[in-house]
């Protein structure tokens, strides 16, 4: 009779703790279903956002998983371009770093990239080296380093933390920051070089079509139109979402003299993703076949994305330089371009400073800003046109007619507005 | 180091960290300025097949869009969206499409970030549907597939009901009225689901996410009354309307107060075990309606101005705070019975017990004691008094805060102010109600003679103070459990 009870007892106890059990798995269940995740077939960065997320929901105080959290989300920011990511991840970097405020080098580097894609420059870099003074060997850090110190205009310094991140960690990022700072500096070969083997260490196809779509811009630089229409294909190939090749495609279609498909590229891209800059590049081109009204739209609505960036806190002073440029409106240029110069001296401020006190008709102040653009040796067509008009209006016939032939010689249909302006300033200036 | 500074704040606690954040990227469109957001809503008849949708553009895409519904005019600009929407929103039964009767709904404006606008579209779809048999339903929407965006998919059986449904019954952002502000959830991309649906209401008909429908009929009554309150604030704004929802608030308030929970047990026991007077349900009903208020709009202004804060999670810890308040009550209320009781344990009821006195440990206590009795009055008793009704008031109420944020989120922050405090006041009369009920019922129950009954009478100073404690660290422990 006793072990009749028992083993009634022992089922009643098995039935109720099972159904317990059972119970807790369905609650738990019920919640991940309410809880929203993205699903998208063979997602690598959703499937570790996802896991870090169930990681965070069981260790709250997890402040490495937190950190790498706001990593991911960074990246599927940079991936996907959108910006919604970026407010979740400099939540989630926060909360490491309030768990764990000292030696919490992870955190800082993602603070740091954050702050790199809301060009605070300045900021990214001190939060880089607050994460070297932790981890001196942190590879991530450099890469930080490397980016801020390049668009800080610092060329020595981006120079040896991109050749620090090579020596500590080669590989993809690494190889793709030093391409960069080669081609900086003008050494377009050994950027492209430096770009293949990044190539060939990628894996993801967002990383195949980020390298191909570097490589495309390079031939592009060059002029190689051929070569540059198979690195966007192939980068479409990788990756169709990723959206600078739709703008490399549609920019090459208008050089190819195929505008009826490069307007078409332009409008397709700037409706999934009404960029500053790609509305900028739409509307110069909508000019150049005769449609200044349609232009005038697009920079009207690359007016409003600039001022929702600025209402949500950013500072995009070299976007608003640009446009007002593209809407000819030189004094607010210079006031714009002056105001980022004294942020930053990187190449591209100093061309749009230049160009802006060109249009604003103060050329002798200008030359040497369009100078320093090409100071550490670059080789680009716009910043070589820019100088040439300068030089023209200052009367500089000689050193004119040398750059604008350089400009046109590197590529000759590097801007559908500027590119025939090149020309007819050129053959007014003679042959000599 | 101010940066060195605030971390050291921030590790303080959560209200501090978010405080101290800077204040960027506060962006008025939770999913970024250039999204295009759609909730799409299933409902299942046992003969047809409706979704209601929900199409928001943020401020960029408005503006991209403005000249073609300046040209067309936005009742045509209405109805080409929704048939755009009803071409690419596949719904197969059994793998036979359905094809869309389209309904535009509505069209408008709403004030944005940096003084732009966004749009609000909605259409009503229906399609014939046999769903009288079981059956598979498959939903994919392909509308607008390359932007950026939230995409949600819900569905709900009438008549007929989703087995296991991979979608919840309700939309969890309110219709893109109130997007999730958790730092560990991705925005919703739900593109596609396969339902199995069964003829007749069955138990999982509702779905995940739906217990507030689930239940007796006054908490269904109640999240009906949610809904309709959330409606009528993101409606326009007349006197009617105004009138309305305040007495709408006052009515939820009043019906949310009568669900479990809100320590009405504990006040029960506090009144029963301190005896209180009809004042003191007064008071505790009025430090309800001020806490309760204060915390929502406290709250509201926190998950207002700080991205990323997790709402859960702070009213867990509210849930633990409140839980550990009771439960400090009870440890107080014990300890006053237990000193009470060891000299003359009921030397105020009765004087037959005077022979107690020989077991008195603490004589000069006792004496002490007597002047308090049998009404104690000062600063203790109004203390638990308060916390009583901090207690009470100190978790807000989720449907108070979404009535809050929703009216904030429509630029009517007053309107939403006024709400809330006429939920706070609606909760407060149920209390004192309850709490008058209490103390009547409490004195016809002690007014007896009866002897038995007055020994019992003598046990409800500990029995209460035990009741308050264990309720208490049962809240705490409820509220802890939630935050894993």
């Amino acid at each position: 009779m006793v072990r009749y009870r028992i083993v009634i007892v022992g089922l009643a106890v098995l039935l109720v703790g099972g159904g317990s059990v059972i119970g807790l798995r369905q609650g738990s269940d019920r919640v991940i279903a309410a809880t929203p995740a993205a699903v998208t077939p063979i997602d690598w960065l959703g499937d570790s956002i996802a896991r870090a997320q169930q990681r965070l929901r069981d260790v709250p105080g997890d402040y490495d998983t937190w950190a790498a959290l706001g990593g991911a989300y960074l990246e599927r920011a940079r991936v996907s371009a959108d910006p919604s990511y970026y407010p979740k991840a400099e939540g989630a970097l926060r909360r490491s770093l309030t768990i764990h405020p000292d030696g919490n080098a992870t955190a800082l580097i993602g603070l740091g990239a954050l702050a790199n894609a809301r060009h605070d420059f300045a900021a990214a870099r001190d939060l880089a080296q607050r994460a070297l003074r932790i981890d001196a060997y942190s590879a991530d850090a450099y890469g930080v380093l490397a980016d801020a110190q390049t668009q800080l205009g610092n060329a020595a310094a981006a120079t040896s933390a991109a050749q620090r991140m090579l020596d500590v960690r080669p590989g993809l990022a690494a190889y793709a920051r030093a391409s960069y700072d080669l081609e900086q500096h003008g050494r377009l070969a050994e950027s492209e070089s430096l770009m293949r083997r990044a190539l060939s260490a990628a894996v993801d196809p967002a990383d195949i079509a980020f390298c191909r779509y570097q490589l495309g811009e390079l031939a592009w630089q060059t002029g190689r139109l051929d070569a540059a229409s198979t690195e966007y294909a192939a980068g479409r190939a990788a990756d169709p979402s990723y959206l600078p090749l739709l703008a490399g495609q549609a920019k090459l279609a208008a050089a190819l003299g195929r505008p009826g498909e490069a307007l078409a590229g332009y409008a397709d891209l700037t409706a999934r993703y009404p960029a500053p800059t790609y509305l900028i590049d739409y509307a110069d081109l909508l000019r150049a076949v005769g449609q200044p009204a349609r232009a005038d739209e697009q920079l009207g609505l690359a007016a409003a994305a600039l001022r929702l960036f600025t209402a949500n806190g950013g500072t995009d002073n070299l976007g608003a330089a640009q446009l007002a440029l593209a809407q000819d409106r030189p004094a607010d240029a210079v006031r714009a371009a002056r105001r980022e110069w004294s942020r930053r001296h990187f190449a591209d401020v100093a061309d749009v400073l230049g160009w802006a006190l060109h249009e604003a008709g103060s050329n002798t102040q200008a030359l040497p800003y369009a100078r320093r653009a090409s100071a550490l040796g670059a080789r680009n067509a716009g910043y070589l046109f820019h100088l040439g008009m300068i030089e023209t209006s200052l009367g500089k016939k000689g050193d004119a007619r040398r750059d604008l032939r350089a400009a046109l010689a590197l590529n000759p249909h590097f801007s559908p507005r500027y590119a025939p302006l090149a020309q007819a300033a050129l053959s007014r200036l003679g042959v000599r | 180091m101010s940066r060195r500074l605030w971390l050291g704040l921030a590790a303080l606690g959560v209200g501090v960290a978010v405080l101290a954040l800077p204040a960027q990227s506060a962006s008025a469109h939770p999913l970024g300025n250039l999204s295009v957001n759609q909730a799409l809503a299933l409902n299942l008849y046992p003969n047809r097949v409706d979704v209601a949708a929900v199409i928001d553009l943020a401020e960029l895409p408005t503006l991209q869009e403005r000249a073609a519904v300046a040209v067309e005019g936005s009742t045509r600009y209405n109805a080409r969206i929704c048939q755009q929407l009803a071409r690419d929103l596949t719904v197969r039964l059994n793998g036979r499409r359905l094809v869309w009767t389209v309904r535009p709904t509505g069209f408008e404006y709403r004030p944005g970030s940096a003084g732009l606008h966004t749009t609000r579209v909605t259409c009503a779809l229906s399609a014939h549907a046999d769903l009288a048999a079981a059956s598979t339903v498959d939903v994919t929407n392909g509308y607008r597939a390359d932007r950026i965006g939230w995409r949600e998919l819900t569905a709900t059986g009438h008549g007929v009901h989703p087995v296991d449904p991979p979608i919840p019954a309700r939309s969890v952002t309110d219709e893109l009225r109130a997007y999730p502000t958790d730092l560990l959830g991705s925005p919703l991309d739900q593109r596609s689901a396969r339902l199995r649906v069964d003829p007749g209401d069955g138990p999982a008909a509702l779905g995940p996410k739906t217990h507030l429908q689930r239940g007796d009929p006054v908490s269904r009554w109640i999240a009906s009354a949610d809904r309709t309150l959330e409606r009528l604030v993101g409606d326009r704004l007349t006197p009617l309307v105004g009138v309305l929802a305040v007495a709408l608030a006052l009515a939820l308030g009043a019906g949310h107060a009568a669900l479990p929970g809100h320590g009405k047990t504990v006040m029960a026991a506090y009144l029963a075990g301190r005896h209180g007077r009809p004042r003191d349900a007064l008071v505790v009903g009025a430090v309800v309606t001020f806490t309760h208020t204060g915390g929502v709009l406290v709250l509201g202004l926190l998950l207002t101005t700080a991205a990323g804060l997790a709402g859960e999670v702070v009213l867990s810890w509210l849930g633990v705070a409140s839980g550990v308040l009771v439960a400090a009550l009870g440890v107080a209320m014990l300890l006053t019975a237990l000193r009470r009781r060891a000299p003359a344990h009921d030397h105020a009821h009765d004087h037959r017990h005077g022979h107690d006195h020989q077991h008195g440990h603490d004589h000069r206590h006792h004496t002490h004691r007597d002047h308090h009795h049998p009404h104690e009055t000062g600063p203790g008793r109004r203390l638990g008094l308060v916390g009583m009704g901090v207690a009470g008031g100190l978790v807000p109420s989720p449907s108070a805060l979404v009535v809050l944020l929703g009216a904030i989120g429509l630029g009517h922050t007053a309107f939403g102010v006024l709400l809330v405090a006429a939920y706070g006041v609606g909760m407060a009369g149920t209390l004192t109600a309850a709490g008058l009920l209490l103390i009547r019922l409490r004195d016809r129950w002690t007014a007896r003679p009866h002897r038995s009954l007055t020994r019992l009478a003598g046990l409800i100073p500990a029995g209460s103070a035990a009741l308050v404690l264990c309720v208490g660290l049962g809240l705490a422990g409820r509220a802890a459990m939630a935050l894993g």
